[in-house]
């Protein structure tokens, strides 16, 4: 059965994952936020008991999830409807995800995948592990089946249809069915574990089947009338009760016992074998039924898991957080916006950020150095990733268009001296991206092209963005290219169609940084010597 | 080809006027020039080494040529061509049959296996006959066939045994019994009609798939296992009359079957190997076409292309350029020069390939074709790369060439590739002048593909060919009627590899 907690309709995403999704992880700084959600906040009494520690699998699912993705708003509403559920059950989520991950640890010890294959095993071995792989899957199906009968307030239609689907995989009767063919052939395992001695039970089969014969004399076409293991008496080997027994037993008309000659012993045991993997080939059907399953179980409740732990620090720090919606491309519009990997990073609730900016494709930051700018460029992408794969945001409101194609082209800070290698990386790098450039793009440009004097960055970048806006991306820059920023301004300050919007970092006058952007004409400068003032002239007193 | 043929029922055979043995021996240099060899190879990785036999000896004369021409456009027909397919299919269960009749030391499985196969057997030809009946057969070696077929399947002999397999087989395939495992203990107990399995329709009630029903539990090996031999003892206990017969089978000497249809069985393939591999290649979009043999010596072709090189472009999407050619009257050999890499050597071998096919009855790899008879067909190709010297290689060359000029070879087709490379090019090209001369004057016919320009002038019966280039000084691979000339071969290299100026400063 299929999970389809992530999309109504399939397993696996259609669409294809970011384009370099390294420097999107890097770049918006992603990696906290992913070991943030893979720990677990357990309060006792209304205080922060411990933190567990991150586990890996979660950071790793939450990482593949979120770099793809969805398509139409459809899709992220049902996500988000998921959550929401999860929120309101997070000993569900929790209970699917564990019970997930021991059955497939479980699974894997018993040697499943490709152990299974690699290893030596006796076709009897193999059949033995095949059953226990058969008990293992049922008990913890009938585990599920038990989390799932006790939520009674789930609403999404996620939730509601995994429980539907679930009923109808795993049903009663098909329990039954399983199960009852386990205990026929439960002479073949049981008692595997045990030895002889001391054991007043010994189970045995019984095998009825008719047959003809086939054109070489062989017994073939075999048809089963019954097969059960039944619970007899132990008798010692040589007792007068076992003689006596034999006795009787060898009155029976037209039989022959199969123990006394060794050979017909040994095929009886071929038969034995015969008819229990016959058996275990006939529950196909419900080995096919939840073959991946689990997989895809540990994997979406995974991810279901990581939105629970990171709504609960997102509240822990105090952020406001709502589910985002879509709108037209062109528009995005916000409220109380925090860049909530610094929030974690630094526990603190950060200053949020709102704007309004309907019909606009090219939006252009500029201002005070350590005015927030690329924070505020960082939060509105990270929204974007969050929103895109179904998860809340941390803002008051947050509507924005859906971008299959999300670039981020940020200047690496760590090694910003100027040189002509570091100008070719980047020109390298903006290739990569212009020849994956298509429909619904959205390009974060930080400080790109700084790399270079401003005069020859300002023309580099003037020609990239006019190119890139006339095919139809979407572009949020922030630049200290002050050339560029005006050339763009004086094209478009008149004319509303353009769809260029400039914002700057707010300075008060007395120099003071209030890290919320405002909407203004960009200045010749960018205050770097308030900077060079405060870092060099402090250094001078100093 | 009306006239029938008689022969006796123990003389027939599809392939010869009289039957032949082969043996199989590869003992002609053509097949190898010609790339024929290629071409075999080919059928008999699919048919198997016992039809190779055939391919290697030329009908003896040209009457034995329309007798498998006309037996070929029989088989030809769809419904022939079905019949015999399915027909080669149960000759390998009848195959399968005899195997496991051999490998068996148990006496009534042995006799079960011989009362199969010999059921099998009746059927595949009983079949076969019927098939056969509702088609209008042309060829009086298919018309033949079928008279001996019927009067086999109508023989006191062959319907003998036939019953009694039919009444053996009939029993111990109905038999149903019920076998109860427990305890230590098997029982067994006969029934009379086929019951239910209970357990089974259990399972079925919520997964049907037949195909993976419980079949043979006592596993794969065809032997009897002792565990059954034990069931066995207690059923023919119960089924004593039944078992009687079968014994009786076991002790009898039973021969039913008929060496005439075993030859034609063997034979038969020759022609559906060659009709798949026609299908195969003409499903490609390669047209063949039946020969026409009776014009008066009349040699020419249409769409011409080399089967060899087809075969191997087919799965790689290469395309392969077909060409036409005609021998005019007085014409007898072509002399054919051009560039390297142009197509000369194919188109000398489709040459070699069409005479070769014609001969054997066979459809050719052409649009269309006129072919006259040719008793014999001669090759000489240069032997690849050799370490020897160029004397020691000039001598070689001689060698294979003597047997080839002899007097009894009159009237041959001769493909020439590439004679006298390593000799001075004046003594090449007397030499070369020489043996062309030899063959005219032996009233063959062929081709002879040279660099030598000068060989391809002025000579009565002789016509120069070449192989043409385009505009840009690329090779088309086709070859037409044109006077020799020196090539320039070298911008013809740097052409093929893009090393020109403008093609570098494309790719750079």
């Amino acid at each position: 059965m299929k999970v389809c907690l992530l999309y109504e309709d399939r397993e696996r995403a259609d669409a294809e994952p970011y384009y370099d999704t390294k420097s999107i992880v890097q770049d918006l700084g992603l990696n906290t936020l992913f070991l943030a959600s893979a720990k677990e906040l357990t309060y006792e009494n209304g205080e922060l008991k411990k933190l567990e520690a991150a586990d890996p699998y979660l950071i790793e699912t939450l990482g593949n999830i979120m770099m793809v993705p969805l398509a139409s708003q459809e899709e992220i509403r049902f996500r988000q409807d998921v959550v929401a559920d999860s929120l309101k059950a997070p000993d569900m989520v929790r209970g699917l995800y564990r019970i997930s991950t021991d059955t497939l640890n479980r699974w894997n010890e018993l040697g499943r995948g490709i152990r299974a294959r690699l290893r030596q095993g006796s076709p009897v071995t193999k059949l033995t592990t095949e059953i226990r792989v058969l008990h293992l899957l049922c008990d913890a199906l009938a585990e599920i089946r038990g989390l799932m009968e006790q939520q009674e307030n789930l609403s999404s239609r996620g939730f509601l249809a995994f429980r539907e689907e679930f009923y109808r995989a795993f049903s009663k009767e098909r329990e039954e069915i399983v199960r009852k063919i386990l205990a026929d052939i439960s002479f073949y395992t049981d008692g595997l574990d045990q030895k002889d001695e001391g054991r007043d039970q010994l189970v045995r089969p019984r095998i009825v089947f008719e047959c003809g014969l086939e054109d070489g004399l062989k017994l073939g076409s075999l048809k089963l009338r019954e097969v059960s293991s039944q619970s007899t008496k132990f008798l010692r080997r040589g007792s007068t009760r076992e003689k006596i027994q034999k006795f009787l037993e060898s009155h029976i008309p037209d039989s022959f016992s199969v123990v006394e000659d060794e050979r017909i012993r040994e095929q009886t045991q071929t038969l034995e074998y015969g008819v229990v993997s016959y058996l275990v080939k006939r529950l196909k059907w419900f080995q096919d039924e939840f073959q991946t399953f689990f997989d895809q179980l540990k994997l979406q409740s995974a991810f279901y898991l990581s939105a629970v732990q990171m709504v609960q620090q997102i509240k822990r720090l105090g952020m406001g957080w709502c589910y985002p919606e879509v709108c037209d491309r062109r528009d995005l519009e916000f409220e109380e916006l925090k860049e909530v990997v610094m929030g974690i990073e630094q526990r603190v609730n950060v200053i949020g950020n709102t704007c309004s900016l309907p019909d606009k494709d090219l939006l252009i930051v500029t201002g005070a150095n350590q005015g927030g700018k690329s924070t505020f460029l960082r939060s509105i992408g990270i929204a974007q990733v969050m929103m895109q794969c179904g998860l809340p945001v941390t803002a008051k409101s947050f509507k924005s268009g859906i971008f299959p194609r999300i670039f981020v082209h940020f200047t690496r800070r760590e090694d910003s001296e100027m040189n002509s290698g570091r100008l070719d990386e980047e020109l390298n790098r903006m290739n990569g991206i212009v020849e994956h450039i298509g429909d619904g793009s959205l390009i974060l440009l930080n400080e790109s092209f700084a790399t270079t004097t401003e005069k020859e960055g300002s023309v580099i970048a003037y020609d990239i963005i006019r190119a890139l806006k006339e095919a139809g991306v979407r572009i949020l820059t922030v630049t200290h290219l002050l050339s560029f920023a005006k050339r763009v301004y004086e094209e478009s300050k008149d004319r509303p169609e353009a769809g260029v919007e400039f914002l700057s970092a707010e300075r008060l006058p007395d120099g003071r940084r209030t890290y919320r952007m405002i909407r203004g004409e960009p200045e010749l400068t960018s205050f770097g010597l308030d900077l060079y003032d405060q870092i060099v002239g402090k250094a001078r007193i100093k | 080809m009306s006239e029938e043929i008689k022969t006796t029922t123990e003389e027939f055979s599809v392939l010869n006027l009289y039957p032949k043995e082969y043996e199989a021996e590869e003992n002609e240099a053509f097949f190898r020039d010609l790339n024929l060899t290629q071409i075999i190879d080919r059928i008999t990785a699919q048919w198997g080494k016992g039809v190779r036999k055939y391919y290697m000896y030329l009908p003896d004369d040209a009457r034995e040529g329309e007798y498998r021409r006309a037996v070929y456009g029989d088989i030809r027909k769809e419904a022939v061509y079905d019949a015999l397919i399915a027909f080669t299919k149960r000759q390998e269960d009848i195959a399968q049959l005899r195997g496991k009749r051999g490998n068996t030391s148990h006496p009534l499985q042995k006799a079960v296996w011989e009362l199969c196969e010999e059921e099998a057997y009746g059927d595949a030809y009983e079949e076969l006959a019927k098939s056969l009946s509702r088609v209008e057969l042309s060829s009086a070696g298919m018309r033949q066939f079928l008279r001996i077929l019927t009067e086999f399947l109508g023989s006191e002999q062959f319907n003998k045994f036939r019953e009694q397999a039919r009444v053996i087989l009939g029993e111990l395939r109905k038999m149903r019994f019920v076998v109860t495992y427990e305890k230590d203990r098997m029982s067994i107990e006969l029934r009379e009609e086929q019951g239910d399995g209970e357990y089974e329709e259990w399972l079925d009630s919520f997964d049907a798939r037949a195909d993976m029903r419980l079949l043979n539990p006592f596993g794969e090996d065809s032997a009897i296992t002792e565990l059954e031999q034990a069931c066995l003892e207690i059923i023919e206990s119960k089924k004593k009359k039944l078992f009687r017969a079968l014994w009786s089978v076991a002790e009898q000497e039973r021969n039913y079957i008929n060496p005439v249809l075993s030859r034609f069985e063997q034979e038969v393939i020759f022609y559906l190997s060659y009709a798949t591999l026609q299908r195969d290649t003409e499903r490609e979009g390669f047209p063949f076409a039946t020969p026409d043999t009776s014009g008066k010596g009349r040699m020419e072709a249409g769409g011409l292309y080399d089967l060899a090189l087809a075969l191997v472009s087919i799965p790689e999407g290469r395309k392969v350029i077909p060409n036409d050619f005609y021998y005019g009257e007085g014409d007898r050999f072509f002399v054919l020069t051009g560039p390297n890499q142009g197509g000369k050597t194919t188109f000398a071998r489709s040459l070699g390939q069409l005479v070769y096919l014609t001969r054997m009855g066979l459809d050719v790899p052409a649009e269309s074709a006129s072919v006259p008879y040719f008793p014999k067909i001669q090759t000489h190709f240069s032997v690849e790369e050799s370490v020897e010297t160029g004397r020691g290689k000039l001598m070689e060359e001689l060698v294979r060439l003597a047997p080839m000029m002899e007097d009894h070879k009159r009237g041959s087709f001769v493909v020439i590739n590439e004679l006298f490379t390593t000799a001075a090019n004046y003594d090449a090209q007397i030499m070369g002048k020489r043996v062309l001369e030899h063959f005219l004057e032996l009233g063959c016919m062929g081709i002879y593909v040279t660099h030598i320009k000068e060989l391809a002038e002025g000579r009565d019966g002789v016509v120069s060919l070449r192989a043409m280039l385009n505009d840009s000084g690329y090779q088309t691979f086709e070859i037409r009627r044109a006077e020799a000339e020196d090539v320039a071969c070298a911008a013809n290299q740097v052409n093929k590899y893009r090393l020109t100026y403008d093609q570098l400063k494309e790719r750079l």
